[in-house]
């Protein structure tokens, strides 16, 4: 705590010292309407910021401090709620009046959109919306912030040959030499996994025949699935399993900056891109500094704060990683998960056991 | 003594009801919500049968129930007779550097069993340093870490201090007379061991063995390291995955496979009982103080002995750290990979640039120590009030320590989140590490209130007379007499709780929140972003912390961790 009050006034410090007129930093971002300076001026006086997210404080560290630049004076408070954990906190808080979020950021996509509609999120049309495309909004009140796509992944040492670059050639490869690559691909598990089964349950729809040829012939192989990133990327970094699918592409390139011995694959057949989905609470205690800092994570700095923290932003007008240069290495066939009904549908039962019943059955060796 | 019992009686009944509060609130809870169709705070959720019938149709179900049962067996067959053979040699015998292994027998309870297990791959998977090294010189390594079989040995040799420290505890104390008149009338090492020391330290064993099945039902890490990628699913790794297969999180669901666990757990600690009571009959010890002489082993005897410790050792200890030391100074590793190529020290660079890391070290640190000393101060007070009672108060009391032990750190995290959510005058506290501290007494409960107890049976029944019939009360007397005898008990007990108390993961996930995180808790988020890396480095800042710690207070108040 103390830490952080540190930083909080070291970063007040560097504003003043930047802008010579302290009182700039509370005024209205250019373009904004000139009452937006209420909100500013609310959120000041509520002097508190409460993040509930499973986004880690590593990942999350720039966008506080560029958040605490622009408007000292508030005091966040980044909440590590792993995702599983999420929509108990903001449920079981809300049944007993106890809300503590103001903002919910999570990657559980499907679980975010069902807090929207069972009420737990408060609507708010932010002012950066414009720059948003329909599929990363959702009635005003939840936004898409990242695009991060879903990856293959290998071993350059271990596996010296290129990795063939799209589901049905890396199927028929893995079939093919079924023997060889024994126990030797690995795949996210959708059933451990919330985030995995998104990513999983979009791709079998995008392309049903792909997606599931290739689950077969990962079954066919042997593959291992893992329910954590950690795993997976430790498990091709040691050539345990040589190929990963599935990967978070927003973590995994990162990793191949630290490990030469990683190479990422976009599928250039069509690369699936998750997100992570941010909305305002009801009943937020701060409302407006929630406000606030929604309309920061979605602006121009905000997007780009992110992106430099390796998730990059959904806004294409931004300096770093956005959806055109991640477009781009997926050679234009990036598919993004959309922010809308057929996410829920995921959760229904009858589909979900489908899904999982087909899933079962492509593991069997 | 006869008398005794009727002593103290406001507050012994008072102890036993907080005990009470504390446990059986989120076991009630826990109860309660498995009978319920939705979340126990919906307005929808009413009372019927459906969770049950959801998970007794399950065939997954019935698997890792099997799967369960089979590695909590095997690691007691595993862990049982290693750890007391190990305590036997330590505590009985002149094995060389005996007293130097008593403080590093404890290692691989330093750390949190997910860490632990990722140590093993990073040691002995099959792109494992050791694993290619052997693979370099004899084409070959004829091992696989992942698989119940090995899932159960590695499970068993890293419980090995769970039974050590009850066991050591109990020969520590056993007097050498009767050993030697064994060894005198011509008996072998063995035989004494056999038929002297094993008898005496029966109900110590049984308890152990009691103890580790519960562990064993309720671990998560090592299943979910070791055994996931293998498809073994045990009942926890099966409750892991009935929050994600349907969607939302079904809590019922859960709550009825954490009813099960309880289910198992009744039975078990009736047996144990049962057994403990006829265990002590022949257990009556008797003597004084009498001098412990060690056993001599021999030269044969001390070659034979450090073969199989040195064994244990390596498997146990320098396997699994080594993992995680090497893990935590190179970017990358495995096959193809010159480690020297890869060393950094950048792994360690988050843990000084991000503040929720070094809060996270700060808290646990309070956690254990200062919280640890809260703990120890009320196992206790729950100690003293079970202290030379009998009747149906200390039966209850006896079933209370152990309920909690059978439920998954998950489930009693999420069970005390909603406890200081939902009870009103508790939720200013929800928010501060106190809340932390509640569910950790509580998840600490069966190891430290063991040890405490334990210890008082020690004291000799006739100094406490000697006190009351010179007219003392029995406050007075547990305050001048008891504690004081007690103090290295407690200071054991202290020792271990902050062990437990700085691996602990599970409990902290639904219950931590900004200003309280703990290492254990942020392991698991960091584990969800890949970082993995960084889990290293902070797993052996954790583990060097935890062996600094326990150094200090051998040296300081002679804490060894023994009754």
């Amino acid at each position: 705590m103390y830490i952080r009050k540190i930083l909080t006034s070291a970063t007040a410090v560097c504003a003043l010292a930047i802008t010579t007129a302290p009182m700039m930093a509370q005024q209205v971002p250019e373009g904004y309407p000139a009452d937006y300076a209420q909100i500013v001026e609310a959120a000041i006086a509520e002097g508190q910021l409460n993040v509930y997210s499973p986004v880690d404080a590593e990942q999350a560290q720039g966008m506080i401090e560029g958040f605490q630049a622009a408007y000292p004076g508030i005091a966040v408070s980044w909440i590590d709620v792993s995702s599983g954990a999420v929509y108990n906190r903001v449920v079981s808080e809300a049944a007993a009046n106890q809300v503590g979020s103001d903002i919910v950021w999570s990657n559980g996509l499907d679980l975010q959109l069902q807090l929207v509609e069972e009420g737990y999120a408060e609507p708010y049309a932010s002012l950066e919306a414009a720059a948003f495309p329909d599929w990363a909004k959702y009635k005003d009140s939840a936004y898409l912030t990242t695009v991060e796509p879903a990856v293959f992944m290998y071993n350059n040492v271990v596996f010296t040959e290129a990795l063939p670059a799209n589901r049905k050639d890396l199927a028929a490869m893995l079939t093919e030499r079924a023997a060889e690559f024994d126990g030797k691909v690995t795949m996210f598990d959708p059933e451990k996994s919330a985030q995995a089964f998104v990513t999983f349950f979009a791709d079998a729809g995008n392309d049903t025949d792909a997606f599931w040829a290739l689950s077969d012939a990962f079954g066919a192989a042997g593959g291992k699935v893992y329910s954590s990133s950690g795993q997976m990327r430790e498990k091709v970094i040691s050539g345990e399993h040589p190929i990963a699918i599935g990967v978070n592409g927003a973590y995994a390139l990162g990793w191949a900056k630290k490990s030469p011995n990683l190479t990422v694959v976009f599928p250039e057949d069509y690369t699936i891109a998750s997100s992570r989905a941010a909305f305002i609470s009801r009943n937020a205690p701060n409302p407006n500094a929630a406000k606030l800092f929604l309309d920061f994570m979605l602006s121009k700095q905000g997007q780009e704060v992110a992106a430099s923290a390796g998730l990059p932003a959904v806004r294409t007008d931004i300096e770093g990683d956005n959806f055109d240069t991640v477009n781009e290495m997926a050679g234009g066939k990036l598919v993004p998960i959309k922010l809308d009904e057929k996410l829920l549908g995921g959760l229904d039962a009858t589909t979900r056991s489908d899904f999982f019943q087909k899933w079962q059955n492509a593991l069997q060796p | 003594m006869a008398k005794t019992h009727a002593d103290a009686a406001g507050f012994r009944w008072t102890a036993l009801a907080a005990l009470g509060i504390l446990v059986l609130s989120p076991v009630l809870l826990i109860l309660y919500q498995s009978f319920l169709t939705g979340p126990f705070f919906s307005p929808l959720s009413r009372l019927g049968l459906d969770a049950y019938l959801y998970i007794f149709r399950d065939p997954d179900f019935y698997r890792a129930l099997g799967t369960t049962t089979l590695f909590a067996l095997g690691t007691v067959a595993v862990c049982v007779p290693l750890g007391a053979v190990l305590a036997f040699l330590i505590t009985r015998t002149d094995l060389s550097g005996r007293h130097w292994l008593e403080g590093i027998v404890l290692v691989p309870m330093f750390l949190s069993a997910i860490v632990l297990g990722f140590g093993y791959t990073v040691a002995l998977g099959p792109s494992g340093i050791v694993t290619l090294a052997f693979k370099g010189v004899f084409g070959d390594a004829p091992w696989d870490i992942y698989g119940l079989p090995s899932l159960i040995l590695i499970s068993g040799i890293t419980h090995v201090p769970h039974v050590y420290l009850y066991a050591s505890a109990a020969m520590r104390n056993l007097p050498g007379d009767l050993e030697e008149a064994a060894r005198s009338s011509g008996a072998g090492i063995w035989t004494v061991a056999r038929h002297v020391t094993l008898p005496l330290i029966l109900p110590a064993l049984i308890f152990s063995i009691g103890l580790n099945v519960m562990l064993a039902f309720e671990a998560f890490g090592l299943p979910l390291v070791l055994g996931d990628p293998d498809g073994v699913l045990v009942l926890t790794t099966y409750i892991y995955k009935l929050t994600t297969i349907l969607g939302v999180p079904s809590y019922q669901l859960m709550a009825v496979v954490a009813v099960v666990l309880l289910a198992i757990i009744f039975p078990l600690v009736f047996i144990q009982r049962r057994l403990l009571n006829r265990a002590r009959r022949f257990a009556a010890i008797g003597g004084k103080g009498a001098r412990v002489t060690s056993i001599r082993l021999g030269r044969t005897g001390q070659i034979v002995a450090w073969l199989g410790v040195g064994t244990w050792l390596t498997l146990a200890i320098v396997m699994p750290i080594g993992g995680i030391a090497i893990r935590a100074f190179v970017d990358a590793w495995g096959v193809g990979v010159n480690l020297f190529d890869h060393l950094t020290l950048g792994n360690f660079q988050a843990l000084f640039q991000i503040d929720t890391l070094q809060r996270g070290i700060i808290n646990t640190v309070l956690l254990a120590v200062v919280g640890g000393a809260f703990a120890v101060l009320a196992y206790l007070m729950i100690a003293l009030a079970g202290h030379r009672w009998s009747g149906w108060g200390n039966t209850s009391l006896d079933y209370m320590v152990l309920m909690p032990r059978a439920l998954p750190g998950l489930i009693i995290g999420l069970a005390f989140f909603w406890i200081f959510l939902f009870v009103p005058f508790l939720q200013p506290l929800r928010l501060t590490i106190f809340s932390l501290l509640v569910a950790y007494i509580i998840v600490g409960l069966s190891y430290g209130l063991r040890l405490i107890q334990s210890t008082l049976l020690q004291v000799a029944p006739e100094l406490e007379e000697g006190a009351r019939s010179a007219g003392a009360t029995i406050g007075q007397t547990w305050r001048k007499i008891v504690i004081p005898i007690i103090r290295p008990g407690l200071l054991g007990a202290w020792t271990m709780i902050m062990i437990i108390f700085l691996r602990e993961y599970a409990t902290g996930v639904y219950l931590m929140t900004q200003g309280t995180e703990v290492i254990g808790s942020l392991i698991v988020s960091l584990m969800a972003s890949g970082s993995l890396d960084t889990i290293a480095a902070l797993a052996l800042i954790s583990v060097v912390m935890t062996t600094g710690g326990l150094l200090l207070a051998n040296r300081l108040g002679g804490g060894k961790i023994h009754g």
